[in-house]
């Protein structure tokens, strides 16, 4: 970052000489710095699940999940994130705090763009639709000096009229559909792992061990912080919603890739 | 309940007759009607409309049952119009009145629905919480005089507990182990009651095919009774194994007997 | 006007947001307890609704309210009287006194003024002086506090009743005697239980069942209630007033 310090810095609607917007850039690094989240779009379904970094002993296991739901039919995550305005106001308190407001703000707006289209067309979105208006709102908030980019990635995951689909939307409002998406801070090694899977032959129930395997592998190089790892599905299996993985699947999955990782150590 | 949802919701005409002595207080006008001699405009009248819809409880239960029909006045208009829409995994509504004030309705229960399934909270909309919210939205509506028109019943089964009420136009509510709206309030609720209020043991000491054949029973005799009604109808059956609606059905008729009356059939005179 | 003749002259047809649910209530005072009841059958026209839909609600352990009327406004208003209630707790820690809730009521009730609730309300209770009370309203407001007051659709048979055996209206009394300025508890509980007997007989209504609530003043005894069928304890504790309700079933043709 040598143009820090430059000016080009201070607002999104200023571009460098060069031709960057710096906040976008800084939002993407609030992104790289969080818990990774997989995506993984399979034969019959999606699965998402993520490494969701434990800030303290202190909270609820369990509670403060990472994963949202934005109707009936489709999954939301997004990712983490560091908010900057620069970077020096960068801690980790302000982190999470910028990160679980800006999340659960997407995914509000996520609902409101699904509710509208229900209320417009009397029919379930495609995901490509809710990806495309969420993604318009996430770009609005790179024109203005007023705002802040969003510090946050957003993986969003559904079975729609075309069957299973799986986009990432990114700070700067840019979205790609993906057959397995990785963000965060494990995202090269996750990725890496997913380009080995055939995703289009695998079923959800298969899915589910080999995401829980990624993450567990993936916080290999973060393994100072505790982790809990959460998932949820939609597939054959789910009756069309997207629920949390079922306790004693998600267990033997947990339980496969700690001795997948243990195996890798000997 | 009237039979006719036109008159639904209009005034009784008490100021003439405190004590009801009257013999039919709310008869419909069968005068001919002049659209533009009446010289009014009316806040609302139904259009389109659906008429009874009955309900019972039984043993392990709550029945329902409604035509398939809508109404456009005394046309047949829509004949494969479902009345029963379940709602969340545990209730059914069913309603009479005007069919697109039911349409908004469903999909004011389907935001809910949705809503509620995606706070992800582990609470479940039951019958009793979706009864609370229509009956504030009717009687929100009725206040600010811009009513839905519709009586609705509401059934449903969660935690062991059966639950059957109903709401109206006017944000009217109660709730019975028997219940119907519009004709069949004349009409069936006394059958249903006869068969429930008169057996030992009431609801509790029903089981489920003797609750259909009453419920079969009623719809036959509204069918020959009402001419806003149809003999193809569909019941819902809530239990503790969820909410299950019916394909169509038919009604079996007799209409043998007419051909002894007088001004019907060969006999002219 | 011939109400059947409605076809012969424009008329104004649109909607009317009221409707008229029949069914009587009646509170008496006394010394140190207060009386509410009410029938349980809902109806409108010619029709049975229901035969079990309260009219009688406990409001606080010394407080409650029976509600007459358009049944929809009847129970948006013990709602929204409940909700100020709880209010009142939360500010201050203690339940809002009887005569409070009275003027609660008026200040509400005409607030309404120019679209009513089309409700006839009675409050009954105990005063913080321990004295049995009995309020009751018009539907915007008006009110007094009373021994005795029916409402609904058999006021004008039953309030005539209570007049003659509650204010012993047209009786004298004997040479060197007065009438009693209260009754007794058993007596005010067989009057009431007769007035609605009587009631259900003569108005088709009125019947199906019968919710007697009993206030009792702070540390009086249960004297005139022991032994009672269908009684119920409904109050939260048991060192204050208490509140107690009975259940009877009335006639339901």
């Amino acid at each position: 970052m040598t143009s820090i310090g430059t000016g080009y810095d201070l607002s999104a609607s200023t571009y460098s000489p060069d031709g960057r917007i710096f906040q976008v850039e800084y939002a993407n690094k609030a992104v790289e710095n969080s818990g990774t989240i997989i995506g993984l779009r399979v034969k019959d379904g999606v699965i998402i699940a993520v490494e969701n970094l434990v800030h303290s002993k202190l909270l609820v296991p369990g509670a403060n999940r990472r994963i949202q739901t934005v109707d009936r039919h489709m999954g939301l995550v997004r990712t983490i994130s560091l908010f900057l305005l620069t970077v020096h106001h960068m801690s980790i308190l302000q982190a999470s705090a910028g990160f679980l407001a800006d999340g659960r703000h997407i995914a509000n707006r996520a609902r409101e763009e699904a509710g509208n289209h229900r209320d417009t067309y009397r029919s379930p979105p495609s995901l490509k639709t809710i990806a495309g208006r969420v993604g318009l709102y996430i770009q609005a908030y790179t024109l203005y000096s007023s705002v802040r980019p969003f510090g946050i990635s957003t993986v969003v995951g559904a079975i729609d009229k075309d069957g299973p689909a799986l986009y990432v939307i990114e700070p700067s409002g840019v979205f790609y559909g993906y057959h397995g998406a990785a963000v965060g801070k494990g995202r090269q090694l996750a990725k890496t792992e997913l380009e080995k899977l055939n995703l289009a032959e695998m079923s959800t129930r298969e899915a589910v061990t080999e995401a829980a395997r990624i993450i567990y592998a993936v916080h290999e190089d973060n393994k100072e912080k505790e982790f809990e790892l959460e998932m949820s599905w939609i597939g054959d299996e789910t009756k069309g919603l997207f629920v949390p993985v079922p306790k004693d699947l998600k267990d033997e999955a947990e339980r496969k890739a700690k001795e997948a990782i243990e195996g890798d150590f000997e | 309940m009237d039979h006719f949802p036109t008159n639904w919701g209009r005034p009784r005409n008490d100021a003439y007759d405190a004590y009801g002595t009257f013999p039919i207080p709310n008869r419909p006008l069968n005068a001919p009607k002049d659209a533009f001699g009446e010289g009014v405009q009316r806040t609302q009248q139904p259009i389109v409309t659906g008429t009874s819809v009955l309900a019972m409880k039984f043993k392990d239960g709550i029945m329902m049952a409604a035509d398939n029909l809508a109404s456009y006045g005394s046309l047949a208009r829509f004949k494969d119009v479902q009345r029963l829409q379940p709602v969340g995994d545990y209730t059914v509504i069913g309603a009479g009145g005007d069919m697109s004030d039911f349409q908004y309705i469903q999909s004011l229960l389907d935001d809910l629905v949705v809503e509620e399934f995606t706070n992800q909270d582990g609470h479940n909309l039951g019958p009793k919480e979706i009864h609370e919210y229509l009956s504030q939205v009717m009687y929100g509506r009725r206040t600010k005089i811009n009513p839905l028109w519709n009586s609705l019943l509401v059934g449903g089964f969660k935690d062991g507990e059966r639950f059957l009420a109903y709401v109206d136009l006017l944000g009217t509510t109660y709730s019975a182990d028997t219940l119907a709206t519009g004709y069949g309030a004349y009409i069936a609720q006394p059958l249903l009651r006869r068969a429930v209020e008169g057996r030992a043991g009431g609801a509790d000491a029903l089981p489920e095919e003797e609750a259909a054949k009453i419920m079969e029973d009623c719809l036959r005799v509204l069918f020959y009774r009402d001419a806003r009604s149809l003999n193809k109808y569909q019941t819902a059956v809530i239990t503790a194994s969820g909410v299950s609606i019916s394909d169509s059905k038919a009604l079996e008729t007799s209409w043998s007997f007419a051909e002894g009356i007088r001004g019907y059939g060969a006999q002219t005179q | 006007m011939n109400p059947m003749n409605t076809a012969a002259q424009p008329q104004q047809r649109q909607f009317n947001p009221y409707t008229e649910n029949g069914g009587t209530i009646l509170a008496i005072a006394g010394v140190d307890f207060s009386v509410i009841a009410g029938d349980t059958r809902q109806s409108e026209g010619y029709n049975i609704q229901t035969r079990y839909a309260p009219k009688v609600f406990r409001l606080t352990d010394r407080a409650v309210l029976a509600v007459n009327g358009f049944a929809a406004d009847g129970n948006m208003f013990v709602k929204k009287v409940k909700q100020r209630l709880e209010w009142y707790r939360h500010a201050h820690a203690k339940d809002m006194p009887l005569h409070a809730i009275a003027r609660l009521i008026q200040t509400m009730l005409y607030g309404r003024r120019f679209f009513p609730y089309y409700v006839y309300n009675i409050l009954g209770g105990i005063e913080d002086d321990g004295s049995g009370a009995v309020y009751s309203f018009d539907p915007v407001g008006s009110y007094e506090r009373e021994t005795c007051r029916a409402a609904g659709a058999a006021q004008s048979l039953v309030q005539p009743f209570l007049d003659n055996q509650i204010y012993f209206k047209n009786q004298q009394p004997a040479p060197g005697t007065a009438h009693p300025a209260h009754l007794p508890l058993p007596h005010v509980l067989s009057l009431v239980i007769d007035s609605f007997t009587g009631a259900t007989e003569r108005h088709i209504e009125v019947g199906d069942g019968l919710e007697i609530y009993v206030v009792l003043a702070k540390g009086r005894d249960l004297s005139g209630l022991e032994g009672f069928a269908g009684l119920q304890e409904v109050s939260s504790r048991s060192d204050g007033e208490r509140i107690f309700v009975i259940r009877r079933e009335l006639k339901k043709d």
